[in-house]
Formats: C-alpha cells, sequence, structure tokens
C-alpha cells in the first residue's frame, strides 16, 4: 500500500481549507503568523498559564480587570517552516511503524505550509543530517515533497538532535517556525538540540510520536531485549513489578517534554500512531494555533 | 528402609523432558524495543545481583527435579523398619449397655462415647490397626484388625444402643485374645465406667478407659413381677422394687396401669439409696400387659417403666349332674371363673373340655376329661360301693396338695361316707381313722377325677369355710393352674424356649412348613430356626415386650402383620448396677487424643506435602515472578 495515495492527498487538501478557514480573519494575511513578540502589531489576548513569559503580560487588563491575559502580536513577514524529520531505526517500530506515521504527518504540515504561500523544507535526521528538501514554496512543489519523503528510509544509528540542529543554524537559516517530528529517543537528550533551534530564535514546535506498545509493552517473563537502533541486546526477566516500573520511567520521560515545552513556551504534540494522523492535525491547529 | 514399590522409579524419567523443557525455557525470546533508555534504568538496580540473575533458572531447574523425586519417592513406597515395629494394634471397647443411653450428657452417654472413639481412629498412624468391640450383654466384634478408617468409623456407628447390662469385663476378654498374638497392643475402653471391674480396668497397664459421661442420680424399677394367685382364681400379685441411687431423697409416685386402666398408684418418698419393694395384690380375670410407671425425670428413661404380663384366666365350663344342691349350685356360682349348667339325667356325650360334676349320681362308665363325684351313688368303672363307714371322722389329710391349700378339715365329720374299693390306687387326701379314702384324686389316662366322699345334706361340711376353698382348689387343680408366673425378664438374659409345646398338631396340619420369628419389643424381626423343638433365644436386650410368631414360611413377609403371638415375654432392665449411673469410682479425666499420639501418616502421605509444597513455593518464586 502506497504511503500516499489519493486518499491522502484528497486529506491533505481537506486540512488545508480547514486551516483557512480557521484561521482567516484572524491573521488577516496569509503570510502572517502568530508569534509570541515577534511582531509590533497587537493582535489579540489570551489566557496566561504558567510558563509563559511575564513580559507579554497585559498589565493594564489585569490592574483593571484582576485577571491575567497575555498578549499576541503580528509578525508580518513570510514564514519560513522548517520540518525536521526522525529517521532513526527506533522510528521504524510500531505497526504501523512510527517512521510512516511521522511522514503524513510531515507531508499534511509541509502541505498546509505550501498552500498558504509559506516557504518549507524538511530535514531528515538521525545521528546527523541524512537528507534534506531544501526552502521551497507554492502548492505545485507538494508532489515532488512527497516522493522526497517515501523515498525516505529509517536508518542511522543513534539519535542526535543536537548535532543535526547545530549544523542546521551552521547554515545561517532565516528563523522561522521548527517543527521536530520525533520519538525524541535521542540517548544525549532531545533538549540539546531543541536549545540550539530555541537560541537562534526558532519557533519550536515539538511532535512526539509514540507507538502504543512503547507505553504498555506487552512482554513477560525471561526475554532478551533487543534495541532496533542500535542493535544492543539485554537479557531480563520482566515482570509485573518491572512494567509498572518501566511505566512510570516512561510517563516521567514524557513528562519532562511537556514540562520542557512549557518552560520555554513551545508547542508540544504527542500521539500515539492509533490516532488518525488527520485528526491530530486538527487538534494541533485547534489547540495551539502555533503551527500557522 | 523398604521400598513397596521398585517399579515407580520409571517414574523418573520425566525428568528427561524437564530437562529439555528447562533448556528450551531458557533460551530466551528475543523482544524488539525501539530503545533500551527506559529498560537501561529500569535494570541498572539489579545488576548487582546478576550471579544470582543467572542461577535462578538453575534453582528453578533444582526445584522442579526435587518436585519430581519427591513424588517418585512417595511412589515408591518407603517403609522405615522402625515403622514396622512400633505398629500399635488397639482394640475398641465400646460400651452401649443400658447406661450409655443416660442423658446426663449431650445427646447421650454412647454418642459422646462414639464421638471419643472417632477421635481414637482419627489418631491411627500408618499401619496401626484397630478393632471394634461392643461391649454389651454378649460381647461382640463390630469390625476386626483393620486399619482403614472408613471401615472402623462405619463399624462404630454401627454399634447399637441396648438395654442390656455392661459386658466390659468380656469384651476386654475377648480384646485380649484377639491381640494375643501381636505385640505393642493397648485396649481402649470407652464407658461410663459404671461397671464394677472399672478399678480394675484402671489400673491395668494394657487398659486405658476412657470417660464418656459423668454423675446423674436416678431412680429405678429393679423388679416388677406378676403371677396368677394360687388361691385366688382372678386374684394376682405383683413385686415391685424401686431404688433411689442417688444422694437426694426424692419424691414420686409409682402407677401401675393394666391393659391401659390404672390399677393402682403408690406414693414414693425414698430416703437416699433407699430400697422400695412391695407385694401388692390385685384380681383381675382379664389378662393383659401390666405396665408400671415412675412419674420421675432422671437420666435413664429405661428403667422409669417397667412392664409385665399377667396371664388371662381360663373359664371353666362345669356341668352339674344332680337331682337338686343350693349348696353346690352356690359354691359353683361363686366362683368367678365357672361356667355352670345344671342337669338332673345323666349326660350322653361330654365335651372333653367340661367338668362335669356327678353328685349323688354315678354313671357305670366314667365320661372321659375331668370328673368330680361327690357322694358317689353307685359302683363305676374305677370303684365298688361298699357300706356305710362307721366312723367317717377326718383323721389325716394330706396337706402338701394343692387341692388342699389352705384347707383344714381334722375332725370334721363325714356323714355318709361309703366305703370304697378301688380299681385303680387312688391318691387319697383325706382319710378317715380307718383310712378309708373320703377324698381323693384317680389318674386315668382319659382325665382326671375328683372324688368326695361325703352326704353334704347331713354334714356340716358345706357350712365351713374350707368347703368353697375345696371346690375352688379342684377347680384350679382340673384347670392345671399352679399359679402361673410369666417371669418378667431381666435385659440381657438369654432364654430357652420349647417350640414344639407353643403349636398343637393341629394347627401345623393346615400349613405344613412354619417358621417362628422373633419380634423384637421395636418390631423389628428375628427368625428362629425352623424344624426345631427348642432353641435359645437372647440375649434379650431391650426393654418391652418380645413376641414370638409362627409364620407360614411361604408368606413370611405376607402375613408380617396378620400374625397373632404365641408366646411373649415382658423384658425389663432389672440391673440394679446398670441403673446406678454414678462411676464406680472417681477417675482422673484424660486426654483421649493423646492415647495414640498425633497425625500418624505414612511416609509417603509427607513425602506429597512436600512436593505440593515445594510446587507452591516454585510458583510462587518464578510463576508470580517474585523472583525476577
Amino acid at each position: 500500500m502506497p504511503l500516499f495515495d489519493s486518499e491522502f492527498l484528497k486529506k491533505l487538501e481537506y486540512l488545508s481549507l480547514v486551516s483557512r478557514r480557521v484561521f482567516r480573519g484572524q491573521l488577516l494575511a496569509q503570510r502572517r503568523t502568530m508569534q509570541m513578540g515577534g511582531g509590533i502589531e497587537f493582535a489579540d489576548h489570551r489566557d496566561y498559564t504558567p510558563g509563559d513569559d511575564l513580559r507579554y503580560l497585559d498589565w493594564n487588563v489585569f490592574a483593571r480587570l484582576g485577571e491575567p491575559l497575555l498578549k499576541r502580536f503580528q509578525e508580518e513577514e513570510d514564514l519560513h517552516v522548517y520540518l525536521f524529520l526522525d529517521c532513526s531505526r527506533s522510528m521504524g517500530f510500531g505497526d504501523p511503524s512510527k517512521f510512516d506515521y511521522a511522514r503524513r504527518i510531515t507531508a499534511a504540515l509541509a502541505y498546509i505550509g505550501l498552500a498558504d504561500l509559506d516557504r518549507v523544507s524538511v530535514s531528515a535526521f538521525a545521528g546527523d543530517l541524512l537528507d534534506s528538501f531544501p526552502l521551497t514554496r507554492g502548492k505545485e512543489r507538494i508532489l515532488t515533497l512527497l516522493q522526497f519523503l517515501e523515498q525516505l528510509e529509517s536508518q542511522g544509528t543513534v539519535t542526535d538532535l543536537a548535532r543535526v540542529t547545530t549544523g542546521f543554524v551552521h547554515r545561517r537559516q532565516r528563523p522561522g517556525l521548527a517543527i521536530v517530528i520525533s520519538d525524541l529517543f535521542d540517548p544525549a537528550g532531545f533538549q540539546r538540540g531543541v536549545d540550539i533551534l530555541r537560541h537562534r530564535r526558532f519557533e519550536t514546535h515539538l511532535v512526539q510520536i509514540c507507538d502504543r506498545r512503547e507505553l504498555e509493552p506487552d512482554l513477560a517473563g525471561d526475554v532478551e531485549l533487543y534495541d532496533v537502533e542500535t542493535g544492543d541486546t539485554k537479557k531480563v526477566t520482566v515482570t509485573e513489578r518491572k512494567l509498572r516500573q518501566y511505566r512510570t520511567v516512561f510517563g516521567n520521560f514524557q513528562k519532562s517534554v511537556e514540562s520542557y515545552c512549557r518552560k520555554y513556551g513551545l508547542g508540544c504534540t504527542r500521539t500515539t500512531t492509533d490516532v488518525p494522523f488527520d485528526e491530530l492535525i486538527l487538534q494541533m491547529m485547534r489547540t495551539a494555533g502555533a503551527v500557522m | 528402609m523398604e521400598l513397596g514399590n521398585l517399579s515407580a522409579l520409571f517414574w523418573g524419567l520425566l525428568a528427561v523432558p524437564i530437562v529439555i523443557f528447562y533448556i528450551l525455557k531458557i533460551r530466551l525470546r528475543r523482544a524488539p524495543v525501539s530503545t533500551l533508555m527506559f529498560w537501561d534504568q529500569i535494570y541498572e538496580e539489579s545488576r548487582p545481583r546478576s550471579i544470582w540473575q543467572q542461577l535462578r533458572h538453575l534453582l528453578s531447574l533444582l526445584v522442579q527435579l526435587l518436585f519430581l523425586s519427591l513424588l517418585v519417592f512417595a511412589l515408591m513406597d518407603p517403609i522405615f523398619s522402625w515403622e514396622k515395629l512400633r505398629a500399635q494394634r488397639i482394640v475398641l471397647v465400646v460400651d452401649n449397655s443400658a447406661s450409655m443411653n443416660a442423658t446426663d450428657v449431650a445427646p447421650n452417654r454412647l454418642a459422646v462415647a462414639k464421638q471419643q472413639g472417632r477421635r481414637q481412629i482419627r489418631g491411627l498412624r500408618h499401619r496401626d490397626e484397630m478393632a471394634i468391640v461392643s461391649a454389651g450383654s454378649v460381647p461382640r466384634v463390630q469390625c476386626g484388625l483393620t486399619g482403614h478408617q472408613r471401615t472402623l468409623r462405619d463399624a462404630l456407628d454401627a454399634v447399637p444402643a441396648t438395654d442390656g447390662p455392661t459386658g466390659v469385663a468380656a469384651a476386654v476378654t475377648l480384646a485380649r485374645r484377639l491381640l494375643a498374638d501381636h505385640d505393642n497392643t493397648k485396649i481402649v475402653i470407652l464407658s461410663d465406667e459404671c461397671f464394677a471391674e472399672a478399678s480394675d480396668f484402671a489400673a491395668a497397664e494394657d487398659v486405658v478407659i476412657v470417660p464418656a459421661g459423668g454423675k446423674a442420680e436416678n431412680v429405678a424399677i429393679t423388679q416388677f413381677q406378676v403371677r396368677r394367685s394360687l388361691i385366688d382364681p382372678i386374684g394376682y400379685q405383683i413385686l415391685v422394687e424401686v431404688i433411689n441411687f442417688s444422694e437426694q431423697p426424692i419424691q414420686c409416685r409409682l402407677e401401675i396401669e393394666l391393659g391401659g386402666a390404672v390399677v393402682d398408684v403408690v406414693p414414693l418418698k425414698l430416703a437416699a439409696e433407699e430400697h422400695f419393694s412391695k407385694t401388692l395384690d390385685q384380681t383381675s380375670a382379664e389378662g393383659g400387659r401390666l405396665v408400671a410407671r415412675i412419674d420421675h425425670q432422671d437420666a435413664l428413661a429405661a428403667d422409669n417403666r417397667a412392664v409385665a404380663l399377667l396371664p388371662q384366666t381360663k373359664r371353666q365350663p362345669v356341668l352339674l349332674v344332680t337331682d337338686g344342691s343350693l349348696f353346690l349350685q352356690r359354691v359353683f356360682e361363686a366362683i368367678p371363673i365357672v361356667d355352670l349348667t345344671m342337669t338332673d339325667t345323666l349326660p350322653q356325650e361330654v365335651s372333653p373340655e367340661v367338668l362335669v360334676v356327678y353328685h349323688r349320681q354315678s354313671p357305670e362308665q366314667l365320661p372321659s376329661g375331668n370328673v368330680l363325684v361327690i357322694d358317689p351313688a353307685g359302683p363305676s368303672d374305677l370303684w365298688t360301693l361298699g357300706g356305710p363307714l362307721e366312723n367317717p371322722i377326718v383323721a389325716k389329710q394330706k396337706s402338701d396338695s394343692p387341692l388342699m391349700t389352705h384347707v383344714r378339715l381334722d375332725n370334721v365329720l363325714m356323714p355318709g361316707a361309703k366305703k370304697l374299693i378301688f380299681s385303680i390306687e387312688p391318691e387319697v387326701l383325706v382319710a378317715s381313722i380307718d383310712e378309708d379314702p373320703l377324698f381323693c384324686t384317680i389318674e386315668r389316662p382319659q382325665g382326671k377325677v375328683l372324688l368326695l366322699n361325703v352326704n353334704l345334706a347331713k354334714g356340716d361340711l358345706p357350712l365351713r369355710t374350707a368347703f368353697p376353698i375345696m371346690i375352688t382348689n379342684a377347680i384350679g387343680w382340673f384347670q392345671g393352674n399352679q399359679g402361673e408366673l410369666r417371669e418378667a425378664i431381666s435385659t440381657g438374659r438369654v432364654i430357652d424356649v420349647d417350640l414344639s409345646s407353643l403349636v398343637s398338631s393341629r394347627d401345623t396340619e393346615d400349613v405344613p412348613e412354619v417358621s417362628f420369628v422373633l419380634l423384637s419389643p421395636d418390631g423389628k424381626p428375628r427368625p428362629l430356626p425352623g424344624n426345631v423343638t427348642q432353641t435359645t433365644i437372647g440375649p434379650l436386650d431391650q426393654c418391652g415386650v418380645w413376641r414370638i410368631e409362627r409364620r407360614p414360611a411361604k408368606r413370611e413377609s405376607e402375613m408380617e402383620s396378620d400374625c397373632e403371638p404365641i408366646l411373649e415375654f415382658a423384658c425389663n432392665l432389672s440391673n440394679a448396677q446398670e441403673c446406678d449411673l454414678r462411676p464406680a469410682k472417681e477417675f482422673e479425666q484424660q486426654a483421649p487424643a493423646d492415647v495414640f499420639g498425633f497425625g500418624g501418616r505414612p511416609l509417603w502421605f509427607y513425602l506429597i506435602v512436600a512436593a505440593l509444597l515445594l510446587a507452591a513455593v516454585e510458583w510462587c518464586l518464578y510463576q508470580r515472578r517474585w523472583i525476577s
């Protein structure tokens, strides 16, 4: 079954239309994006949430109404959307694999960006940058982009996001929206790589993809665990107690992703591969509003 | 140590598949994961125990092999040599006498004894054997030596309650005989200790007494008999004895009923240990069951009631052949059991049951049957008549004859007496100075003959008190009445019964094949041997009325309810020792369960238990993953 069939393209078109209907009238222009402090023209208010930068708190409103509201501004410039697609072997885990799911998400986001006349690029990475689709513009480029995504494979050894983003920023990229689509299983920690983007004023959004079996492993008894990314093995006896410990450790990891994004005002979307990708896109647009 | 089933060793081959499965098990299943980051965090703490981690599988194999070894060893049925030597042989003597029915302990002493017996059976060890002997009237082996506990329990439950006397001494003798060829033996008596030999057995080394009851007070009818009066044809005498087996005075009433009608009530006020004994005279032509009751609530009910059988008085038809004698008429009419018929002519034919009284008449040939001749007028086939006696004064009388009971005729004038010459030598009861018979009996094959040689109209004999007594004695003598006594039998006794005398030849003509059945008071039939003239019945171990019925052999089942009893026995608990519910001696209470030790089981049982425990441990440690 092809990864991007006609049904998939129909869904992309649908998502594109929905995104326009949602954001038109709010952003006033197709080449505008909502970015905290990114522009000078006031757009609207939104509720304050813990972790938001207090510099953007509207003190006048707070003094008058007693409600902490954050001011939102419009940045009037072309939006550059940089999509970072994790192609490590760990992404090949699951059925359907996280890699296929990530490619669909990447394709969907790219299509929406191209449809909105934004500039979109895709960087496929694992331990280093594996392949890249340069910045492009225009909806007609979507098929080329899909072909690019389709020829990608999950490969490489250990995920090293910091190395990828370091190489990316060294190429003097114009700041824009950086969306990292990955399972974030970076032994060195995904934070270092994201920090590099954040420090270079990229508006960063993390899309963490997990398989259901990573949340709830169906393992029991004596097994030899085989790391599909590194090829390492580990002989263990999986008991109920160990499974509980695993769920705790994995839950802590996901909480760390969430708290990190909240701390630095980053967008964060966590999903499992059993959620339809179009629903996920809609959910991202409705909740975060930071994508377009 | 010996092995009872060496072939079970082949089950040890199961170790081969166990080892194969073990090898397959330790080849771990490979499970791909996206990253080991998180698993490393979890198992990082377990690294110091890695040696244990490696050994735990081996330990699992060893546990499984040990489990198999235990099972195989159990199947081989190992027996220790000391186990054979220490096997006990026990005889359980269960006292099922009447006193064990006492309800001073709930529900009664016998039930408590059986409970104790079941505890003894549970305490049997492997290779111990036990027999059960009941110690009722006659000791019976209820179950031979066996180690099968279910059989022993069934035999113990089957020990019946009886009203008989205790036979513990005989039972212990029987038990010792059963154990004679064995070592390491013991006799356990389950009893209320209300028997004389209790103290002897308590001192015996091979006997253990397990008490089943306490000390209870009791009032009992220890004797109850009835018999027909020797004088009064309708009179009877009751002998009753009541004993207060307690240390407190009691008050109660003794009620005596005949056929459901109260005939006497005796208020009793008995001091501690007092015996009350009395003979009561009553009259009744009717017979039946005479029941005595004392209205006193105590622990033993069987001795508060006694029964005796009063024989029914037979009616005597009398044909008085006379030309007129008011004295004779009135005398016969005054006797309640006489059916009098009078005639003045000699009868042509007379039924053998009828007593024919000839007064001043004498046929030449006396009829068959019983005949009383008063003042014979002429000769007959038994005598010839001579002249009148010169001096017919009574000078000699035979006082030991039942015909002369309570009769004194010394110097009484017998006018009109005649000289008689007998063809058969008579038995003279009353004779004159010249030793001429005045009152005599003649035994002949056709029947009894009694002759009174006196003219009643001339003498004063009819006016004397002795005359009606003489006639009454004569009626009794003709009936064969010897003061019939049907003894009320004590429980536990054995009696001999002459079956041939119970059935007349005429009865058996109709039914050639007959059988006799003994029915206990509760209606349970016990067939008696057929075609025998005499048999032994007993021991009668139940209070009440026992019956012997005659039944046609072919229709035994059909006739069960239709047959009339041909013989009845009254049976009472007339045993002072059984009625005394206080133990002969105060014994120290023993712990019954400790008699044989605790929990004797075969070695294979413990091996199986150990194997199961091992399986449980293995399941908890490995299957529940307590060991990880």
